[in-house]
């Protein structure tokens, strides 16, 4: 078993880049178990050991009222780490070293603090006396500044040191006023009697009662029984009365003049509050119009450096998938084994892995954005304009990204720090179209509707985004329980993102992407290559595609749509352009476009190719983008955004066509 | 002018002294560990209606909706 080193601290501190710096590229990102809260791990070496680093989700405290803190909290609670290390921003001591005193109070001896963006704090003009620190808080104190390594081979001897017992620590931690201690102190001894005092530290038991945090009542009322836990929380109330608060007030107040005592001795010169660069950057950017305004300019050129980079690298992949597909299908002389590599191993996990390029990429614009801070001044920004549809203001972002590609937009959910809006975000996410709906929607725009394609492009593109705020409104509403939380969020300085982080971190998830490539997209290009061709090929009509697609007609008839319609939502859930790719296919002029486009102008009204461009702009999400819902949410909701977003095509569908047929009479 | 107000009522570059916190225990348990305390001295940096309101505490800069600023009280410094 590898001795385990959790990283502890505030969002913002640069835990992820010191967890970088420890860990280089030996790491993984998965979900803690249970819930969709991104854990990642990492293996540290050491001359010739190995340690395992988990990253702890980054916390302000450790209340029980969020699950990112709780998660924290049980980790360091049930023992699990040789060593912690608290990753602190010296540039704002008296909030970080709240959450230092959080851990400190359970009563845990093996921590280490990283004093990092030292170099930050010093530039604000802070100068600390790390030998005091030290002694004050009875624990290492390592000064760090990550972005460029400094402190970082002092913090990894450290860690070692402490890993093997070598390292006595003495840690301080918070004294109240005489009357919650004597409230303490009474807890303590009436806890001692219980098993609870095996395990857990009776000082800080005593201290989550005297909050009333939730979980700490549960679990001491299990070993305590209703009466003596009456007697406390009556105690308690009674307190709240003599201080006129809930005591979670009054001890936190205490806590930070606390903590104001301690850095009083080991901080020697105190930054300056004045208006940073930052504020002044914020009037404009975070600004309710002017901030709306630089808003777009930035997504526009996001979007910009996207495609440009990308559209071409798609391009050559699609056509490096094809000629592969080729070259290896004429060493197959099996018919069927050549079917099977060529169009649905390569041609399908293919068709999916030229997506890549792009994906990666928003990966590397969203991490810049993120890491340069201004991710929290669009939350800002659209908070109220979002708020207004159940939807934090923070699940901007997401939406945006789903304009490129589904897949990495779900990912970028774990930005949101509460369940229910994280969920919430990824239902309506699939709604937002990406840019290969884009492909289906402006052919079929450009070949039905030469006078006014922009148009029906556009209409489009706001019946699927109105639907997608509607959904979120009815959603939010009834299906996903929860209240919405308030919009609390802190504006990190401005800062130039460091790109190793960057690169590391767009890696990363872009890897995952890679993953179900392999796994689940594979499966699901093998199962429909099989349909098409078995027992007959399509475009023979005996394919069992082409009797699941007849099967299906009575319904997309009720659309206007007839069964080689059916087959081709069927093959867009593997990758959304399968919708055109497949009547190549089944008009068997493959991918000769002009033939395929009078073939399409005479079997199609341009009512019907409005609705197929509807239709598969809004039904099932592609396979990469159930598969990212079902690691981000799980099963459940994998589940309900496919059916949904499935029924909502299919009513949308029936309602538009009928409507059409009435206008056009 | 009055003295205690709702930290959603002050203007741009008034600053105050935090004197309670109402709402959910969620929320509050939010503040106080994000800095919003009372006794903690903030200074609005931007407020324009209806958008969030950004506040300084300390050296760190928070945004907050209109909702929950409308539960901090704040004594104002004249």
């Amino acid at each position: 078993m590898l001795k385990v080193v959790a990283l502890a601290g505030n969002p913002n501190v640069g835990k992820t880049t010191i967890f970088n710096a420890l860990t280089g590229l030996r790491q993984h990102v998965g979900n803690w178990p249970g819930v969709t809260v991104e854990k990642k791990e990492g293996i540290m070496k050491y001359k010739d050991k190995e340690f395992l680093v988990i990253d702890l989700p980054g916390t302000y405290s450790l209340t029980a009222h969020s699950i990112d803190e709780l998660i924290a909290r049980n980790f360091i609670l049930e023992g699990n780490a040789d060593v912690i290390v608290d990753v602190i921003d010296s540039s704002c001591l008296m909030r970080n070293l709240f959450l230092t005193m959080e851990i400190l109070e359970m009563g845990v001896k093996n921590v280490i603090i990283a004093l990092n963006k030292i170099d930050l704090a010093e530039k604000k003009g802070v100068k600390f006396n790390f030998k005091k620190m030290r002694k004050v808080l009875g624990v290492p104190v390592v000064p760090t500044n990550a972005k460029e390594g400094r402190g970082i081979a002092e913090l990894k001897k450290t860690i070692v040191e402490m890993a093997e017992g070598k390292i006595t620590t003495n840690p301080v931690t918070p004294v109240y006023d005489e009357i919650i201690e004597r409230e303490i102190s009474h807890i303590s001894e009436v806890l001692k009697e219980t098993a609870l005092a095996e395990k857990y530290n009776l000082r800080w038991l005593s201290i989550k009662l005297l909050t009333r945090d939730e979980e700490v009542i549960k679990l001491v009322l299990r070993h305590l029984g209703h009466e003596k836990m009456d007697e406390i929380l009556q105690h308690i109330s009674e307190l709240e009365q003599h201080y006129k608060r809930s005591l979670d007030i009054i001890i936190a107040n205490q806590k930070y003049e606390f903590i104001d005592s301690l850095i009083h001795q080991f901080v020697t010169h105190f930054a300056e509050h004045k208006e940073t660069l930052s504020d002044q950057l914020d009037k404009l950017l975070a600004h309710p119009i002017y901030g709306i305004i630089s808003l777009f300019i930035v997504f526009y050129f996001l979007f910009k450096f996207v495609f440009t980079v990308g559209t071409p690298m798609q391009e050559a992949l699609d056509s490096f998938f094809a000629s592969l597909g080729d070259s290896i299908g004429s060493y197959i002389t099996n018919e069927t084994l050549r079917g099977l590599v060529v169009d649905g191993i390569i041609g399908g996990v293919g068709a999916v892995l030229s997506f890549f390029p792009l994906v990666f990429l928003l990966f590397v614009a969203m991490a810049v954005l993120e890491d340069s801070g201004y991710m929290a001044r669009a939350a800002v920004v659209m908070e109220r304009a979002m708020r207004k549809f159940g939807l934090p203001g923070k699940s901007f972002i997401p939406m945006v990204l789903a304009f490129g590609c589904n897949v990495p937009a779900i990912m970028a959910t774990r930005a949101l720090d509460d369940e229910r809006d994280r969920i919430l975000t990824m239902l309506v996410n699939p709604l937002v179209p990406c840019s290969a709906r884009m492909v289906v929607i402006t052919f079929l725009a450009g070949v039905f509707f030469e006078n006014h394609k922009a148009l029906v492009a556009v209409s489009i593109y706001a019946i699927s985004l109105g639907l997608a705020l509607i959904s979120a409104l009815i959603l939010g509403k009834f299906v996903i329980k929860g209240e919405e939380s308030p919009f609390i969020i802190e504006l990190p300085d401005y800062l130039i993102p460091s790109w190793k982080t960057v690169i590391i971190h767009s890696w990363e998830r872009s890897k995952e992407f890679l993953r179900k490539a392999g796994t689940v997209i594979l499966a699901g290009a093998v199962a429909i290559w099989y349909l098409s061709n078995y027992p007959q090929p399509v475009g023979t009509g005996l394919s069992y595609a082409e009797m699941i697609g007849k099967t299906l007609e009575p319904l997309t008839k009720l659309m206007g749509l007839d069964w080689k319609a059916a087959v081709s939502l069927i093959f867009g859930i593997i990758a959304k352009e399968n919708v055109i790719a497949t009547y190549g296919v089944i008009y068997g002029v493959g991918h000769t476009e002009e033939a395929l486009i009078s073939l399409m102008r005479q079997a199609m009204t341009p009512l019907q190719a409005f609705i197929l461009a509807l239709v598969t702009t809004l039904y099932l999400p592609c396979i990469a983008t159930i598969a990212a819902i079902r690691t981000e949410g799980g099963t459940k909701w994998a589940l309900v955004a496919s059916l949904y977003n499935l029924l909502l095509a299919t009513v949308v569908g029936i309602l538009a066509y009928h409507l059409g047929l009435f206008i056009l009479g | 002018m009055l003295m205690y107000v709702r930290l959603s009522q002050m203007r741009e570059g008034e600053s105050g002294i935090v004197v309670d916190i109402q709402g959910g225990a969620g929320a509050r348990q939010r503040l106080l560990g994000m800095g919003i305390t009372p006794g903690v001295r903030v200074w609005v940096i931007k407020s324009s209606r209806p958008g969030p309101i950004i506040v300084a505490v300390g050296t760190s800069r928070i945004a907050l909706g209109r909702g929950i600023a409308d539960k901090i009280i704040v004594r104002r410094e004249l």
